[in-house]
């Protein structure tokens, strides 16, 4: 019977990627900001992908739920074909969560109403249900006291942690994660990284834009180093800091690890 | 004298707030419907779809830079030409809604546009379609923004409204028009008008004063 579910899986051709990039192309403009981007990802990795500004690596993150459309190359998540002129936007999104720099939540709304939204309007869940949801993934990234607060009550870190409490909320298969400390202030930024450290402990398929490399050492399973639009160098955590080989990344390392 | 022409006005009355209520009915029925058409067409000039928004921005291109006294002519004295005929009323609420709505589309636009990026990529990130983006995100924040001038425009439409007369629908320009003929005080019997309309007008430019001094203390404190 194993066996059998095994066989079937492995017909498919996806059972171990839950996110593929094939030969990704994209412009914006005569910027050429990814250059034959080739990467996977299984399910429960975390990859961590790192560089200097301007490598390309939020473009990236944001092609994997269609935030930037690409221009030659595939991209499969969870199987479906991202790249696809028809591709089914509103299930992929459903499936993948993500999380912006700016927290960007809903300024208008709750907490709650914030992490809500998406399951009552897309997802068609009762209101109560929902809130019930809401309240669960509100305390578990510690801030079910706030969940009658508006955005602006709010520090940063408790903003950011409703914005991954509301990325969670549609129970996706993928957490996204674009640079989601890095417009805090100090003393908030590990209040974020635990929440996230254990979603990847939880065993979800997460993708980080980070500099954080204590959270990429920590629960990483590989770490993508970007410049220039490319993939320079993939490999695991204590590889990727011990033994780095490419000129660039040492570079990078150099810089972030200074400090 | 004065005191004649007073008490002749005083007997007119009637026929003044008469007018009043077709300067009423003409107005509301235009500014809901111009609302409403407002809206939709700023949403979807939103939209970024190339061949709508050079649609919509010819149009309103093309009302704002027309007066409106050409426009109600066209719609009064051009459409029968074309087998359309509608009476003075519907004439007169279909060109102040048409005019209306150009205005209001982008007032709404505008606000629409002020809106951070991020907001509409964080609700379509969560699986939101395109309206219910509009719907429940931008929309609800471009409110604030889009009161002040809407009912500043509601203000400048009402006052437009005067120019139906043109058409011979007798709207309250008009019974001063008419009565003027009879009770020869140019002052008094257009001051009686000029009142009605400030009478009208003024809680709505009280309004748009307050809100725009609301939204300037929440933009500060933000």
């Amino acid at each position: 019977m194993v066996e059998n579910i095994e066989a079937i899986a492995g017909t498919d051709g996806m059972d171990s990627k839950m996110i593929q990039f094939r030969q990704v192309n994209k412009w914006f403009g005569s910027l050429h900001v990814l250059r034959d981007v080739t990467l996977e990802v299984a399910p429960s990795e975390v990859a961590v992908i790192c560089g200097p500004s301007g490598s390309g690596k939020s473009t990236l993150i944001r092609c994997i739920n269609r935030l930037e459309p690409i221009r030659s190359g595939e991209i499969f998540v969870d199987g479906m074909a991202v790249h696809e002129r028809n591709a089914d936007l509103i299930r992929l999104r459903t499936e993948v969560g993500f999380v912006f720099q700016q927290f960007n939540l809903y300024p208008h709304m709750t907490a709650l109403e914030n992490v809500t939204l998406a399951p009552i309007k897309v997802r068609r869940q009762k209101p109560a249900e929902a809130a019930a949801l809401g309240r669960d993934l509100l305390a578990k990234v510690g801030i079910a006291e706030k969940a009658g607060s508006y955005p602006a009550q709010l520090s940063g870190g408790q903003q950011q942690r409703v914005a991954i409490a509301r990325g969670l909320a549609m129970q996706p298969k993928i957490m996204l994660f674009d640079e989601p400390t890095s417009a805090l202030d100090p003393e908030m930024i590990n209040e974020v990284l635990e929440v996230m450290i254990q979603l990847a402990k939880d065993g979800m398929t997460m993708v980080v834009v980070t500099h954080e490399m204590g959270f990429a050492r920590e629960v990483g399973h590989k770490v993508i180093f970007m410049d220039e639009g490319q993939i320079v160098e993939t490999a695991p955590p204590e590889q990727f800091f011990k033994s780095a080989r490419n000129e660039r990344t040492l570079m990078f390392l150099s810089k972030i690890l200074s400090h | 004298m004065w005191l004649f022409y007073l008490d002749s006005l005083q007997d007119a009355l009637p026929f003044f707030l008469k007018g009043l209520w077709i300067t009423i009915q003409v107005a509301g029925l235009s500014l809901v419907m111009g609302t409403g058409a407002g809206f939709l067409l700023g949403i979807l000039r939103s939209a970024r779809i190339r061949a709508l928004n050079l649609l919509l921005a010819a149009y309103v291109d093309l009302i704002r830079g027309t007066p409106f006294l050409v426009q109600i002519f066209i719609v009064f004295f051009i459409l029968p030409e074309w087998g359309i005929h509608l009476e003075a009323f519907a004439s007169a609420v279909l060109s102040l809604t048409i005019y209306g709505t150009a205005y209001i589309c982008e007032i709404v636009y505008g606000a629409i546009r002020g809106i951070p990026r991020g907001q509409i990529e964080a609700a379509a990130a969560s699986g939101l379609r395109w309206w219910q983006q509009m719907r429940y995100v931008v929309v609800p924040q471009a409110l604030r923004p889009i009161l002040p001038p809407l009912v500043g425009q509601y203000v400048l439409l009402i006052k437009d409204t005067a120019v139906v007369s043109v058409i011979g629908l007798t709207d309250v320009t008009r019974v001063g028009w008419l009565t003027v003929q009879r009770i020869p005080n140019g002052i008094l019997v257009f001051g009686l008008v000029g009142l009605l309309y400030f009478l009208i007008c003024y809680p709505l430019v009280y309004l748009s004063n307050r809100l725009e001094a609301r939204l300037k203390v929440e933009e500060s404190t933000l």
